[in-house]
């Protein structure tokens, strides 16, 4: 078989003492094209604690999609155990998956992904109509904070056409706050933003990071990385690197240093 | 519900993205349903209006026609090529006779009717003739309105005398009260002695008030110069034994005609409750041929439906994924893209309903159809809009159900 080949497989070690949001253990995960296959994962061992700011960085083909993917629930492992806070979850089938993304994942997009048609708040609102938990009063409180984390309040009533492309990634990002994740994951969310708009985003993950949020970003680019505390290095499918990062960037000084690009964009669409 | 109101506002939403769109979708619903209510409508304002008919008339009369019906039925090639042989054999002594000998009757007249030209001065129409004697006043159902009827002795001596209906009236006379007047038929002097109240329209939309009635006698002398009748119409003393007496009218024709028992009948005897069953089946086979077509409507209208929702899914792919990737099912995916294709039929639905009606009403204000809209059509029309848009919905709806969130989100 292709995947013993290139798998040393590793028996998962549910840690119950640990304290992590996220612990997986020898994932693995092969796409047959055809007759094909390709192996995008060959066996990543991770954990993620609580209130971690943590980046995956890597070339396009290391397995950072497919990682992201079995991470936000998307897709399930072929081999290896995920603890998402002490849930198996690559024993789940669809629709408990969908009760896990919907509940303890938040997504944050290179394209944003928003609904064209419908407004900010509707958008923000989305992850509340598939969850049973928050309804009338409460769903507009949540609504209203997660915009005000953002910085987003006033533009509510705003499609994602009529929004800057920070501000739709705010939207976004508020998305993904309002059924307060366990974590949030971000792919390549500055990805089509330019560096000022990019560097705003980051700011705010920061905010959030230091308010206790747990967020993965995936990027390709360093810069982006340096704003969180751990770099994992992913290669072939396999981690060959980590790192910490003892001084991040601080997104807030960095803005301080550079142009209000986003001011100017605001004033010309008002 | 709380999800299905959810659904629903959404499916709105989405429909109103694309007007015209779900406009031209449910074109083939709305006409469909359209064409189902109103031509119902129609048929049941048919029914009805026959019903008043005869309820009118009297459910008690009896019409004696000359030939055999039921033999010109399966003779109709030959009936539609030559004269009709049997035409002419109905006379005014089979009604002496009927009235002689019937016990079951309270009175038979004799009718000719024709169309002729009525003029008076310079103002001439083309009326109905009803030629009778003086029974036809109850028996036809005449109410004089002015004037008087023409008496027997008007029959027996052939006098010139005519009452007139309304349209004719408003036609040749207008203001002018035509009583006394001499009117000119088919260029023959009358005098006017009655007019007749309205009647309106009948169920096949003839107006009967368009018309002019005259002593029988005075008609086959001087107008047409024939000594057959048309028909002969009776009324059987009581609703019940209308039956029998049109039994014992055929068996005293015969008797009158010398026809012998391996004879077939030369004239036909019909009460009404055979003719609402005949009308009442020419309705029927006249709804359900309509509803065929329009059930054909629809079903195109749902394939309609069916396409627009697979363009739908397609269109929306990367909206689906989004959706699942915040948490959605699939089966709150299909739920919604049914609701969507529901909302579509049903909306359809109550257009085509509204649609209907208000082709009902325009056709009851400027046709002779008398359309009556009941609640059994549109309950029909909305539970097969909704059954239509549950049908053709279902597949679409899988299909965005099934899509796989990561493909779905990497869709441009």
């Amino acid at each position: 078989m292709a995947i013993n080949h290139y798998n040393k497989i590793e028996k998962p070690e549910p840690d119950e003492s640990c304290n992590c949001i996220i612990n997986i253990t020898g994932i693995t995960k092969v796409y047959r094209l055809g007759k094909v296959e390709v192996v995008a994962l060959r066996g990543i061992d991770l954990k993620i604690m609580k209130g971690e700011f943590i980046s995956i960085m890597g070339p396009s083909g290391s397995g950072k999609s497919t990682l992201m993917n079995i991470l936000g629930c998307l897709d399930i492992p072929d081999r290896g155990t995920y603890l998402l806070e002490d849930t198996d979850v690559s024993k789940l089938n669809d629709n408990q998956l969908a009760d896990i993304r919907n509940k303890k994942i938040g997504f944050v997009f290179q394209t944003f992904n928003l609904l064209s048609r419908s407004n900010a708040a509707s958008n923000v609102e989305l992850p509340l109509i598939y969850s049973k938990r928050s309804t009338g009063k409460n769903r507009k409180e949540r609504i209203f904070e997660s915009l005000d984390s953002v910085g987003l309040i006033g533009w509510e009533k705003h499609k994602p056409s009529e929004l800057s492309g920070g501000q739709r990634q705010r939207v976004a990002i508020a998305r993904a706050l309002v059924n307060d994740p366990a974590i949030i994951l971000a792919d390549e969310p500055t990805g089509n933003l330019d560096s000022v708009t990019g560097e705003e985003i980051m700011a705010i993950f920061q905010d959030l990071n230091s308010q206790g949020k747990t967020i993965l970003i995936v990027t390709h680019e360093l810069d982006i990385a340096k704003h969180t505390r751990r770099i994992v290095y992913l290669r072939d499918g396999r981690i060959f690197n980590e790192e910490k990062i003892e001084n991040q960037i601080n997104a807030r000084h960095m803005l301080a240093t550079m142009p209000k690009l986003e001011d100017k964009v605001k004033a010309s669409i008002k | 519900m709380k999800r299905f109101g959810e659904s629903v506002k959404i499916a709105f939403q989405s429909l109103a993205a694309n007007k015209l769109r779900a406009f031209l979708t449910m074109l083939g619903i709305i006409i469909g349903v359209g064409a189902v209510v109103a031509m119902m409508s129609i048929g049941y304002g048919a029914q009805d209006s026959i019903i008043s008919t005869v309820q009118d008339i009297g459910s008690n009369v009896i019409i004696v026609t000359p030939g055999n019906r039921e033999e010109q039925n399966q003779q109709g090639f030959e009936m539609m090529l030559g004269e009709d042989k049997d035409k002419e054999s109905l006379k005014i002594d089979d009604v002496k006779e009927i009235e002689k000998n019937a016990t079951m009757i309270t009175g038979a007249a004799p009718a000719i009717l024709n169309s002729s030209v009525i003029s008076y001065l310079n103002k001439s129409t083309i009326a109905t003739i009803y030629a009778s004697d003086e029974k036809a006043e109850g028996i036809y159902n005449f109410k004089v309105e002015s004037g008087r009827f023409y008496s027997s002795s008007d029959v027996k001596n052939a006098s010139n005398v005519a009452l007139i209906g309304q349209t004719v009236i408003n036609k040749i006379f207008g203001k002018i009260d035509p009583l006394g007047k001499v009117i000119k038929i088919d260029g023959k002097n009358f005098t006017v002695i009655g007019t007749i109240e309205s009647k309106g329209s009948d169920q096949f939309g003839n107006d009967q008030d368009n018309s002019l009635t005259l002593p029988i006698t005075t008609a086959q002398q001087k107008l047409y110069g024939i000594d057959y009748i048309n028909m002969i119409i009776a009324q059987s003393t009581t609703e019940e034994n209308i039956v029998k007496a049109s039994d014992e009218i055929e068996k005293i024709l015969r008797k009158a005609r010398n026809l012998r028992p391996d004879e077939k009948n030369d004239f036909t005897v019909q009460n009404q409750t055979q003719l609402v069953n005949m009308l009442g089946t020419i309705t029927s086979i006249f709804t359900i041929t309509i509803s065929s077509i329009a059930g054909i409507a629809l079903l195109v209208g749902g394939i309609g439906i069916m396409n627009i929702m697979l363009v739908s899914v397609t269109e929306r792919t990367r909206e689906i994924g989004i959706r699942k990737a915040v948490g959605a099912k699939n089966k709150d995916i299909l739920f919604q893209f049914l609701t969507e294709s529901v909302v579509l039929s049903i909306t359809g639905g109550i257009m085509g309903i509204v649609f209907a009606v208000l082709v009902s009403i325009i056709l009851n204000r400027f046709t002779i159809l008398s359309p009556s809209i009941s609640s059994f059509p549109i309950i029909l029309a909305l539970t097969f809009s909704t059954v239509v848009g549950l049908f053709f919905g279902i597949y679409p709806a899988m299909r965005a159900a099934r899509l796989n969130p990561i493909e779905a989100l990497r869709y441009e």
